[in-house]
């Protein structure tokens, strides 16, 4: 029984120190090739090109030492609403980018009362559901093998050129980026804390059933109140911690982490941004 | 050389809307100069840390001026410049790191001044050394303890190559050893780097060193001077609600005895050749009285909490797995205070999450009151009853608007008639020294500190447990709130039959209040016994770097340098019981 363990749950900026051409690549280039990787997984309507896709990225968890259960550990809880999906998929789906528009003949498969799924129906739940794996996939990818900090740095440098041009944000989008991961076990410690409190002193949070929403979400009020003004507290202390360092905003920083990219990084980048293009670009027959 | 800081006729008034506005700081004149090492005293609201906030420009003047080098703090051009030079350290370690590890977290007030890279670099090597983190610096900071993050703060601070350092109560939330690191890197930058230190505190311990004591007292200064000058006056101390040290504590109560012991001591060192030059080697006055009179009370004997080698693991099955409890043994009889002793990770947050069933064991026995809680299908509801967690910082979990409601929580999802939970809420307060009439309408957040854990504390009372288990009930509050704290344990405990299980690393409240002690590191119970069984051999607990009661240590001092006391006093009354026995004037 490990009702109250919350850091079971949150995966987010769950950084597994192990050392691996995954953990190494520049974060700007992971970045990209990450965004690349997702526009792949999203628009890729065949099987062939999930297929590709899905043993790429496969290859990479390998390739990153995570264990495979431990990345896929986001789908146990997902599971049912997936396979619900699916199967509503199969029952009303008419057409869309498997079916004849896209000039693809759909082929009953059965029928039983009114519903009758076709290959085209099959097709759209198998996709999504390959889709959805994918996803989840390359984001533990991303957040187990990438500090937050690089995440952060890697945002600012990105778009450091647009601050430039455009006066784009990109320093202070970072540096939420920072404070806010860098609060997030912070937050998620305090909140088991004053779960384990209320308790402690008869409070039943969630103890109502899954039906009766409104007695839940008033059990609820005795954990938020005191997280959400705890949570205020804190950020005034912080206001005060980064002004009495100087901090006048982003103009004038120096920085201390400088990024340098190798021929990894860029041979990394190429082969992601080319079997995105690939995928995307091949008309694939099925 | 002229004063790094001069504060003329510093008025700080808070006007908020719809308030009476609050004089916190009311005409201090002051001037620090370079490498004075200066502790600034006080209970809370007494507007030290409002003072602080006028160092480095956090806070301007309402009336007067504070003057850094020759920058008024007025003027907004020299803001950077002010705040380079007067470094500040505050009090809650987790509210003050900003990156996610820890040598970029050193390097941001340097990165916010436009330090070039190659000098950057050479300043977070510099200041991770001088604070002794060069080994955690690529650690996130959430995987430090308390005291590792206040050295954090203190190097991103000395990265900015400050004159003045001020620690705005940086060792308050601390356990010991976290807090002794502290004032030694602190005490060491005055020293070698000549750095000027302004330290805020209420633990009087730490102003011994000082070069200075400033007491305040509702915004006004209202002593100053050489700790010495400061401590003599025990009486005035007092009456502004602070203590004196322990060690000048103990000499004030000899030197009623014998005049000859000063009442201005500070250190052991010198308590020990006070003692001495008085006591010669001249044999005992009195003849030798037994601790009979200290032997714990008899209990009944039934164990009400029964745990053999209980262990714990976190985040079970994951990659991130850690064993947090390895073999964990532990009991209380029926009516008796037990202490649990240990660091930060030492398993003692985890050892009493298992007393109310929060956690459940992975191994071992864990059998508390009647239930067993290995069987997965014991009723841990009705367990939580029956055991009062209070949690540290209680005060954190008030959630509603009126104490009263906030104390009537508990009662009210047991199911009681509307009757029955308001006589235990009024019950609860009155336990708590909140009257009932007087505070169940005011607003929750316009109490005290102390009065807020109090409130917390009547929470849990309002269930009418059968074992109380605190937490660290002292941390953070001033003297007066830690005595009244302990004051009001205590007499709960006589007024009901509670057994009663209290976390600490104050080992003074352990000897106070416990009849036995468990010491628990790196998940594993050390040893146990009665506190004075503890204390006489004080090596495994200085192993630990927990230590021991004040007065035993001076005791401890007092017979290795040949005066031959006993050794096992642990209270103060003992200690001055025995010594009087060798300092009582020849009639």
């Amino acid at each position: 029984m490990d009702e109250f363990e919350l850091a079971r749950y949150v995966t987010i900026g769950q950084y597994l120190p192990l050392d691996s051409r995954v953990h190494r690549m520049d974060p700007r280039f992971k970045l990209v090739a990450f965004t690349a990787l997702v526009v792949a997984v999203t628009f890729t309507p065949s099987y062939i090109g999930n297929a590709v896709l899905l043993v790429l990225i496969s290859y990479l968890v390998v390739l990153a030492r995570i264990p495979f259960g431990y990345a896929l550990s986001g789908l146990k809880p997902a599971l049912p609403v997936l396979l619900l999906l699916m199967a509503l998929q199969m029952i009303f789906y008419t057409e869309g980018f498997a079916g004849p528009a896209a000039g693809i003949a759909c082929v009953p498969l059965f029928k039983v009362w009114l519903i009758e799924p076709t290959t085209c129906s099959l097709k759209l739940a198998l996709v999504s559901a390959a889709r959805f794996i994918e996803l989840l996939m390359l984001t533990s990818l991303l957040t187990l093998t990438t500090t937050t900090t690089e995440l952060a740095h890697g945002v600012e440098r990105l778009f450091a050129p647009l601050q430039r041009r455009i006066n784009f944000p990109a320093h202070e989008l970072a540096l939420i980026l920072t404070i806010a991961l860098r609060f997030v076990p912070t937050f998620a410690e305090e909140l088991e804390r004053i779960m384990k409190a209320q308790v402690s002193r008869g409070a039943r949070i969630g103890g109502y059933g899954r039906f009766r929403v409104i007695q839940n979400t008033k059990a609820l009020l005795p954990v938020l109140v005191p997280l959400f003004m705890n949570a205020f507290r804190r950020a005034e202390d912080l206001i005060l911690a980064m002004e009495a360092r100087c901090y006048v905003g982003g103009r004038g920083r120096t920085h201390y982490t400088e990024l340098h990219s190798t021929q990894a990084d860029y041979l990394g980048l190429a082969l992601a941004l080319g079997i995105a293009i690939l995928v995307l670009a091949m008309p694939w027959p099925w | 050389m002229p004063p790094v800081i001069r504060i003329d006729n510093l008025w700080h008034i808070y006007n908020r809307e719809g308030e009476r506005p609050i004089e916190a700081v009311r005409g201090i004149s002051l001037e620090i100069h370079p490498g004075e090492y200066v502790v600034i005293v006080g209970q809370n609201g007494s507007g030290k840390s409002t003072l602080a906030k006028h160092l480095n420009a956090l806070l301007l003047p309402t009336r007067g001026d504070v003057w850094i080098n020759d920058w008024n703090t007025r003027d907004r051009e020299h803001k950077l410049d002010i705040r380079s030079t007067v470094g500040m350290v505050f009090q809650n370690p987790d509210n003050q790191i900003v990156a996610t590890i820890v040598e970029e977290d050193v390097a941001f007030g340097p990165e916010n001044l436009g330090v070039p890279h190659e000098e950057l670099r050479r300043r977070v090597d510099w200041a991770l050394d001088l604070v002794g983190m060069t080994e955690f610096r690529y650690r996130p900071p959430h995987r430090l303890s308390g005291g590792q993050k206040q050295r954090v703060a203190i190097a991103g601070v000395m990265a900015m190559k400050p004159q003045v350092l001020v620690l705005d109560e940086s060792t308050a939330l601390l356990d010991p050893l976290g807090r002794r690191q502290v004032l030694e890197i602190a005490r060491r930058l005055n020293r070698e780097e000549g750095l000027t230190v302004v330290a805020i505190t209420h633990f009087m311990e730490e102003a011994v060193h000082a070069d200075r004591v400033i007491v305040l007292h509702k915004g006004e200064i209202a002593l100053q001077g050489t700790p010495r000058e400061v401590f003599r006056q025990a009486d005035r101390l007092r009456d502004l609600a602070l203590d004196v040290p322990p060690v000048t504590d103990l000499a004030q109560r000899l030197h009623a005895i014998n005049p000859r012991i000063p009442p201005d001591l500070l250190t052991l060192e010198e308590l020990v050749e006070a003692v001495r030059a008085v006591v010669g080697t001249r044999a005992p006055v009195t003849p030798a009285r037994g601790g009979a009179n200290h032997t714990p009370q008899t209990q009944n004997g039934r164990r009400v909490v029964d745990i053999a080698d209980l262990r714990h693991l976190y985040l079970r099955n994951t990659p991130l797995e850690v064993e947090a409890l390895k073999g964990v043994d532990f009991d209380v009889l029926d009516g008796e205070t037990v202490a649990i002793m240990g660091h930060t990770g030492s398993g003692k947050s985890t050892l009493i999450q298992h007393l109310n069933g929060l956690l459940r064991p992975h191994g071992g026995r864990a059998r508390i009151l009647d239930y067993d809680l290995t069987d997965p299908k014991a009723d841990v509801r009705a367990l939580r009853r029956r055991v009062g967690l209070v949690f540290q910082f209680a005060e954190d979990q008030l959630f509603e608007r009126y104490v009263g409601d906030d104390v009537a929580f508990g009662p009210r999802q047991l199911g009681l008639s509307r009757e029955e939970v308001r006589e235990r809420v009024r019950e609860a307060m009155n336990a708590v020294g909140l009257d009932f009439d007087t505070f169940k309408d005011r607003y929750v957040w316009a109490l005290s500190g102390g009065e807020k854990r109090r409130a917390a504390l009547a929470g849990i009372l309002a269930l009418r447990p059968e074992i109380l288990v605190l937490d660290e009930p002292t941390a953070g509050l001033d003297p007066q709130g830690r005595n009244t704290i302990l004051g009001l344990i205590r007499r709960l405990k006589a007024e009901r039959h509670l057994s009663l299980v209290l976390v600490s690393h104050n080992m003074d409240e352990v000897a106070r209040m416990a009849q036995r002690g468990f010491v628990l590191a790196d998940g594993r119970t050390v040893t146990s016994g009665t506190p004075r069984q503890l204390f006489s051999q004080p090596q495994t607990l200085y192993d630990l770097n927990l230590g021991i009661p004040h007065v035993t240590e001076a005791m401890h001092a007092l017979a290795d340098a040949g005066i031959p006391v006993r050794r096992d006093c642990i209270t103060i009354e003992e200690a001055v019981g025995e010594l009087s026995r060798y300092l009582i004037p020849d009639t």
